[in-house]
């Protein structure tokens, strides 16, 4: 298991090391100023001083790589003047994360509820309505319920404020209402990913063979669907429930640029489109480090939560 | 009512709802099984045993349509019974043992716990217990190492070491009823009589009656004390394994017996087939539903329905050739010869 572990520590960083240097040449091929147009030309000066800009760029690649593994992030160039790149990213995680959480809240149970019942009532009337709602939800873009929620809940009703509330620093009952609504338009898609998910697992287990024999042993329908057909049924559904962790920060980039939150995924808009470029691979980096780690984790839970894995296949795992 | 019935099924009528129509899966069954005895059910894939069964212990899917019949348990009529008020008697009183056991274990639970459920849902002591009788079990059905095993997944064991544990599970509440089917049909055939020998051994011991499903008229020999041959989702022949077995009467009867090879039967041999296949049970067929597959079809077989004709207080058989007006024809010649073979042999041995 060590092995295996370190195994796939060593091919995130190769695949870290890989992107970054996508990002980086991708970026630095983006045709634009970096300084900035219209700017003084002895701030220009200046600043293609203390960024190494006339360097040729294999040179500025060395540097940049350099400080890079020293965890040494570089500067936001344009977007936040002068300030570590680090500090920018950890000053936008909170709120994007309170966010993806509060998010994440609602999808899981309203998700796994959905699926439950669907399968349950599998071709019957309930189902074919939550299977239509599936299908809506999952193929309109969040960005699109985003739009729409706050065209008509904000604008046109005024039950909830157009953009997110920032005067306040804790989480009062003002910011919580605000957050209604980009909590609403982040959750539809997970919710119908997962009902997907569960509905069909739990369809399967329901007519497994188990379910027969704990039928048999005297359980009720009710008792042996929670005990043994949702119990399996979970195993799978873990391999789509943790990289919504990732999905929701990705999915955050659109969504919080409608409703004006300064989060993570406004920052990566803002960076690119300032060619602000240190902060952009930073920022990229950030997500894919993510993403690279919750499919790590999404290998080693299925060994902590299957057994058939987690003893049987200590050998088949590599 | 006979005290000595624990199980009594009458005219039971069934029938699946599919998209091509309704699939006559049952066509008025009568069976019953006394107190500590076994009761083969016997016929090809398709003929209805596994609904019977199925319908027996309520465990039938949801397309199934139930139009007529009876089915008594010590005299009470379980059809109407709810989930609930069913599954209390489920697993206390009718247990059983499926065709599977590689799939009918919970795979994410363990071994020692699947028993426990069984015994703690009906309330049958505390955990502690519980866990005392698992091992015990485990040990009664022949489980090595019963404490290690305990802590076990059920991909840990064989296919032979699961069906084990299927019928300890089975038998955790003690039940009175135990219905089988086709328990061996997925193992090899040394595990096959192990198992067979274990629930043998688990009935004599426990005093149970026991229903046995199965197409492996071997296994019928081995284990039952009467036998019924099914056909389309009919009995057509119902009596003791000697009447079966040697006193055959139902063409049906007569071409599954001639079809199995026995200990004397050489490479050279051929085996009977029956011609055809089962008829469509969306379908049914007018008269007997054997007749187009029967050599021994008279014109009556496709007109109207044999009743059943009485042979013996045992033995009973649904084909005109039992009428008194019917040709004599007699058991075929192949059929004769082995069974006097197998007299002469037990007469000897």
């Amino acid at each position: 298991m060590i092995k295996y572990i370190i195994k796939r520590v060593i091919a995130m960083l190769i695949t870290l090391f890989i992107i970054v240097s996508l990002c980086f040449l991708t970026i630095r091929m983006i045709p634009g100023d970096i300084v900035g147009q219209g700017a003084q030309p002895e701030i220009r000066e200046a600043m293609e001083e203390r960024y190494h800009l006339n360097d040729p760029l294999p040179e500025q690649y060395v540097t940049f790589l350099k400080n890079f593994f020293t965890l040494d992030f570089g500067e936001s160039i344009t977007t936040y003047p002068r300030s570590p790149v680090f500090n920018v990213i950890m000053d936008k995680i909170p709120l994007t994360l309170q966010l993806n959480l509060f998010s994440l809240v609602i999808t899981i149970p309203l998700g796994i509820l959905f699926g439950i019942i669907a399968a349950l009532k599998k071709n019957k009337p309930t189902d074919h309505a939550i299977s239509v709602m599936v299908v809506l939800c999952v193929s309109v873009p969040s960005f699109v319920f985003a739009a729409l929620l706050q065209y008509f809940f904000a604008f046109k009703l005024g039950w909830f404020p157009l953009l997110l509330e920032l005067e306040d620093k804790g989480l009062t009952l003002t910011k919580l209402w605000s957050m209604v609504l980009p909590v609403l338009a982040l959750s539809f898609g997970g919710i119908a990913t997962i009902t997907r998910y569960m509905r069909a697992e739990l369809f399967e287990a329901l007519n497994s063979e188990y379910m027969l024999l704990s039928r048999a042993k005297g359980l009720t329908r009710m008792q042996s669907t929670v005990r043994h057909a949702i119990r399996n049924s979970f195993i799978p559904l873990c391999n789509i429930i943790i990289p919504m962790f990732m999905n929701l920060l990705g999915g955050s980039m659109v969504v919080e640029n409608i409703f004006g939150i300064p989060g993570i995924g406004r920052l990566t808009v803002m960076s690119i489109s300032n060619s602000d470029y240190f902060l952009t691979v930073a920022v990229l980096f950030f997500y894919s480090i993510i993403s690279l780690l919750s499919v790590l984790i999404v290998d080693l839970s299925y060994g902590i939560i299957d057994p058939r894995i987690r003893i049987g296949g200590g050998k088949t795992v590599e | 009512m006979d005290e000595n019935r624990i199980l009594e099924v009458k005219n039971l009528n069934l029938h699946f709802k599919t998209y091509s129509g309704n699939v006559q899966a049952i066509r008025g069954v009568d069976f019953h099984l006394n107190r500590g005895e076994t009761l083969a059910i016997v016929g090809e894939s398709g003929s209805g045993k596994s609904v019977t069964i199925k319908a027996v212990t309520k465990l039938l899917p949801d397309n199934a349509v139930i139009d007529s019949g009876e089915i008594l348990y010590e005299g009470q009529d379980i059809l109407p019974m709810d989930d609930k008020k069913f599954s209390h008697l489920r697993g206390n009183d009718i247990s059983l043992i499926f065709q599977d056991p590689l799939s009918s274990l919970d795979p994410v639970m363990k071994i020692g716990k699947q028993i426990m459920e069984a015994i703690l849902i009906k309330k049958q002591g505390t955990k502690r217990e519980a866990a005392a009788k698992a091992l015990e079990l485990m040990r009664a059905v022949g489980i090595p190492e019963p404490e290690k095993r305990f802590n076990e997944y059920p991909f840990q064991f064989s296919g032979g070491m699961r069906q084990r544990i299927v019928i300890a599970i089975a038998l955790a509440c003690n039940p009175k009823l135990l219905i089988c089917d086709e328990p061996t049909t997925a193992l090899d055939v040394t595990i096959q009589s192990q198992i067979l020998d274990l629930i043998k051994d688990m009935q004599r011991e426990r005093d149970l009656s026991v229903i046995f499903i199965t197409h492996d008229l071997g296994v019928v020999a081995n284990v039952a004390d009467r036998v019924c041959v099914m056909y389309a989702g009919k009995i057509v022949e119902v009596g003791t394994v000697e009447d079966i077995f040697y006193d055959p009467r139902h063409p049906y009867t007569w071409s599954l017996l001639a079809s199995m090879p026995s200990l004397n039967t050489s490479s050279e041999d051929k085996l009977m087939v029956i011609p055809g296949s089962q008829p469509n049970m969306l379908v049914p067929p007018k008269g007997d539903a054997f007749a187009a597959r029967n050599r021994y079809a008279m014109k009556i077989d496709f007109e109207r329905e044999p009743p059943m004709f009485r042979i013996s207080d045992t033995h009973y058989a649904a084909t005109w050739l039992e009428h008194p007006d019917a040709p004599k024809i007699g058991i075929p010649a192949l059929l004769r010869h082995r069974i006097d073979e197998q007299l002469r042999e037990e007469a000897t041995s």
